[in-house]
């Protein structure tokens, strides 16, 4: 600007310099963003609302760009009535499947919690041996495809079963349990999934007020007596928190009811899963996706509220010394009864690879002989599907990578709060609802996306968003303002700052999630089952089909595989957040 | 290089004013010190010359342009961060190159793009231009660390960090340099040897600088002019000698050194000046004002103070005792009770005389031309 220009026609010019100065490469970036979000996660669940109402598939792509679409669409939206819903409430499969669900996640959730118990307590309060092994046994769980886990049981407790042969050996009759029923399926997610609950308990029995303890041991209370009226009562908010995340985890699982749900037992995945899978049923499979979110969400927000302003509460003080409990007697029994519950998916996993290592298993407790002839068979016929699998899961991490990072960026240094709700919302949405949702949506033209690879990674990334964001948010919390600040001082526009700057701060915390999102695209099933496209089947696609085939070898191979891999990532990914560069 | 000029800022958040018609004028080359304690708006005024605040309302000017729509990576202010705000992924030599390297990839050809942008992401990728490695050795060895080039910013001491920080914003020849609270991170000793070291730099380089402080004798040792700051309002702005000797308010005459302030009023306007009453004091005064009600302030140095009658009775000459006596060092701060009046003096210590005890009478004795009115 020349210096010569009088006040006026500078203030006419400079307003408008600032509304060009907003249409800058960032703010592009965040619209696209939102597009991102809007067109496959808002759009589709609002598609899938609408069509629980209509009954009949509804194309909103097509509608905005045909007009005979469009007439379709506005007949059948004036003919949507609350007739689906009704014939809910009213009885039927889609309501006993519901009820079904509620109660699996409510017994999943309640036995979790009084298993873990004692384990939390152990962990938090006593000097129990082997803490660290334990700890180390729990990852185990987290790191198993639960259709893995549940085909596990069934190597174990089923008709064939190792334990089953040992049980009738000692003159059982028949088997101890039918693992293809509500008992298989609960034992099963109470294994697999107690550690969601373990941790945040040991940190409510760890954060408790110990001033408080001592105020009820000094006015001459016994010790069990403070342990059952001050420790526990100060722990419930944790324990409850727990609970309700059990609950959702359990409700939205979809690999253990499909592999061990019998016939005549509905599960609300299931349910959904066959009427679109199997019947095409948009109906049917449109409401079942409408309640699934509104349980999960409901006990999502139920959850919240438990934890709200508690996160770090008791621990924001000075850390205080506890009295940890010493009796030989308490601490063994404890680390007998923990070591029973941590060896129990160990047993499993062991299972399953031994499985996956023998000619034929089934006659006896142990299998009639050894052969690596799986994995071979899975290295030569099924190589290409590891391909797939390493293909989409890669995708998905270049995708999550970079939407997580500038989401970050948006919300945390933009105060886009909006963004951070809008990426939290998969949080609440099961794989299968998500699926059904974008199946449904994007089965037509114009945008005919059902069955490429292309939705497939858009799904993965998605539903892992919420991780992933959250790993990168924390980085981009610890880089300080001034940073960024110095680099567009120094005259780099906020995009190059980002890039240059920001960016390479920010790798550590961005390659430690990017690890693991390509560990839980891998072992990724309810979407896979859905979306996956034939020819570009991954490995849990592979593993879930033999499972159904009921070709239990090749099933444990590639499990195993898909098991080794994660390991391995894993540990790659420790190292990675362990050693931050900076 | 150019003169800064504030007119009519203001900068309010939601209902919250932080700055109120704020108006400076900075010359070209002039070292100008933002005073005052946190709070007051010095650190805002100081983001707005620099861009990362938007005004409410008026206007910034650098070398008479107006910069208001200018983004703050295009009005060339090198600043100096609190923190240093060193990017730790870059040594040294990269942390000075960053603003030149980046001018080579807005500015450059397609291959000069490319190059820079290879530079920024990793000094391995491309080599960087001979222009910029002589500008930025240039740069280092003002500052005395042409033999850290290849070092990490966090293997280097606080002082050297700052060094770093300041070669950066140098390096780039802004039109103004800014530095918010440089020395504040620093210990006693290195402080003062970083005084001498910007003041140094900024004479030979002769840029227009911005130095923001809370410290008075930071801002009095190096600064051209200061502007005291106060609750988001410029207070006074005036030479480190003038402000000392003449505040303006009660508030810079406290915040400036230390001052006995005292509530009077003019009995009558003389030749000389005016002849004030403090209570039942009576003292006489170099300044006119045209208002009866006025604030009276002493500096505690500006008192004589004796014990054994070197003072002898006449005009502006009191009586008091001695309540407390603290010794200093260098200094004795005696606090003396005048009837119910308090009043601080510092005199110089001087071996060999005794520091009086409480309880002694003392004579005090003020030039009228160090009691000020306002």
């Amino acid at each position: 600007m020349k210096p010569e220009l009088n006040n006026q026609k500078v203030e006419v010019k400079t307003k408008k310099a600032s509304i060009l100065d907003r249409l800058d490469y960032l703010s592009v970036l965040k619209w696209a963003i939102l597009g991102f979000f809007a067109l496959f996660l808002i759009i589709p669940l609002f598609s899938v609302f609408l069509v629980s109402f209509t009954g009949m598939p509804i194309n909103i792509f097509g509608s905005l760009v045909n007009p005979e679409i469009m007439s379709t669409t506005v007949e059948r939206l004036s003919n949507s009535s609350l007739e689906h819903y009704m014939k809910l409430l009213a009885g039927g499969t889609y309501f006993k499947a519901l009820v079904n669900s509620l109660a699996l996640a409510l017994g999943v959730a309640l036995l979790v919690i009084v298993m873990c118990f004692p384990i939390a307590y152990a962990f938090a309060r006593t000097t129990m041996p082997f803490k660290k092994t334990f700890a180390a046994l729990c990852t185990i769980p987290l790191i198993v495809p639960t259709f893995v886990s549940a085909a596990g049981f069934i190597l174990m407790f089923g008709r064939t079963g190792w334990f089953t042969n040992i049980y009738q050996a000692f003159g059982g009759d028949g088997v101890l349990f039918n693992v293809y029923s509500m008992t298989g399926i609960v034992l099963v997610q109470v294994f697999f999934f107690f550690p969601f609950a373990l941790w945040p308990m040991v940190a409510a029995f760890k954060a408790s007020d110990v001033t408080l303890e001592e105020a009820s041991q000094n006015m001459g209370a016994k010790n069990w007596i403070t342990m059952i009226f001050v420790t526990f009562p100060l722990a419930i908010p944790g324990i409850i928190s727990s609970a309700l995340l059990i609950f959702t985890v359990s409700f939205s699982d979809f690999g253990t009811p499909i592999i061990m749900s019998p016939p005549d037992l509905n599960l609300i995945v299931v349910e959904a899963y066959r009427e679109i899978a199997g019947f095409f049923n948009w109906a049917g499979a449109a409401i079942l996706t409408v309640i699934m979110v509104l349980v999960a969400g409901f006990f999502f927000w139920l959850q919240r509220l438990v934890t709200k302003g508690r996160d770090y509460g008791t621990l924001s003080g000075k850390p205080k010394m506890q009295k940890l409990n010493d009796n030989k007697v308490v601490t063994t029994s404890l680390a007998i009864y923990t070591s029973v519950v941590v060896l129990m998916p160990l047993l499993t996993i062991l299972t399953v690879f031994l499985q996956s290592i023998s000619t034929t298993w089934g006659h006896g407790a142990l299998p009639d002989g050894l052969t690596l002839a799986h994995y071979q068979r899975i290295f030569t016929s099924s190589s290409n599907n590891i391909w797939n699998s390493v293909m989409l899961a890669v995708g998905a991490l270049i995708l999550s990578v970079v939407i997580a990072t500038f989401v970050s960026y948006f919300v945390v240094r933009r105060g886009a709060a909006k963004l951070d709700f809008i990426a939290s919302i998969p949080l609440i949405v099961p794989g299968i609802a998500l699926g059904i949702a974008l199946i449904q949506t994007f089965n037509t033209a114009p945008l005919q996306l059902t069955g490429t690879a292309l939705l497939l990674i858009v799904a993965y990334t998605i539903r892992r968003m919420p991780y992933m964001i959250r790993s990168t948010m924390g980085t981009m919390m610890s880089i300080k303002k001034d940073i960024e600040e110095a680099a567009v001082n120094l005259g780099a526009s906020p995009l190059l700052a980002a890039v240059t700057i920001i960016g390479p701060l920010m790798l550590p915390g961005i390659a430690a999630g990017s690890i693991l999102v390509f560990i839980t695209v891998i072992k990724e099933t309810s979407v896979t089952v859905l979306l996956a496209p034939s020819d570009l089947a991954p490995m849990s696609l592979v593993v879930f089909q033999s499972l159904l085939r009921g070709d239990f070898y090749t099933a444990s191979a590639m499990a195993i595989l898909i098991i080794v891999v994660v390991l391995g990532l894993q540990a790659f990914a420790n190292r990675f957040s362990k050693n931050r560069l900076y | 290089m150019g003169s800064v000029k504030v007119k009519n800022l203001i900068k309010k958040y939601d209902d919250v004013v932080a700055l109120n018609n704020v108006n400076i004028n900075i010359e070209e080359g002039e070292f100008f010190a933002l005073l005052g304690p946190s709070g007051c708006g010095k650190t805002t005024t100081m983001r707005c010359i620099a861009g990362f605040e938007d005004p409410s309302s008026g206007e910034i000017l650098i070398g008479n342009n107006v910069v208001n729509n200018i983004t703050a990576n295009k009005r060339n202010c090198g600043m100096v961060f609190q923190s240093y705000a060193l990017f730790p992924h870059y040594n040294v030599f990269e942390n000075v190159a960053y603003s030149l390297t980046v001018r080579e990839l807005y500015q450059g050809g397609p291959a000069t793009k490319l190059k820079s942008f290879a530079r920024l992401m990793s000094k391995r990728l491309a080599k960087p231009s001979k222009t910029i490695e002589q500008k930025v050795m240039d740069a280092l060895s003002y500052v005395e660390l042409d033999k850290y080039v290849e070092r990490g910013v966090n293997e280097l001491s606080g002082g050297q960090q700052q060094r770093v920080a300041l070669a950066r914003a140098l390096v780039m020849e802004p039109s103004v340099l800014l530095m918010d609270e440089p020395l504040s991170n620093l210990d006693k000793k290195l402080r003062n040897s970083m005084r001498t070291t910007i003041r140094r730099i900024q004479q030979e380089v002769g840029i227009t600088t911005i130095f923001v402080t809370h410290d008075q004798e930071e801002a009095m040792s190096m600064a051209d002019r200061v502007a005291v700051m106060k609750d988001g309002e410029v207070v006074q702005i005036a030479t480190p000698t003038e402000l000392y000797s003449n505040p303006q308010t009660p508030f810079v005459a406290d915040f400036v050194g230390s001052s006995n302030i005292f509530e009077g009023q003019i009995k009558e306007s003389t030749k000389e000046g005016s002849v004030v009453n403090i209570g039942d004091v009576i003292l006489k005064s170099n300044i006119k004002l045209d208002k009866k009600d006025v604030k009276v302030m002493i500096r505690p140095e500006s008192i004589e103070l004796s014990s054994n009658g070197k003072i002898k009775d006449g005009e502006n000459v009191l009586k008091g005792k001695v309540k407390i006596s603290t010794y200093l060092g260098a200094q004795i701060r005696y606090d003396v009770m005048v009837g119910n009046h308090e009043i601080m003096i510092d005199q110089t210590f001087e071996p060999g005389t005794p520091v009086l005890p409480p309880g002694a009478d003392v004579k005090l004795k003020i030039d009228p031309e160090r009691v000020l009115l306002i």
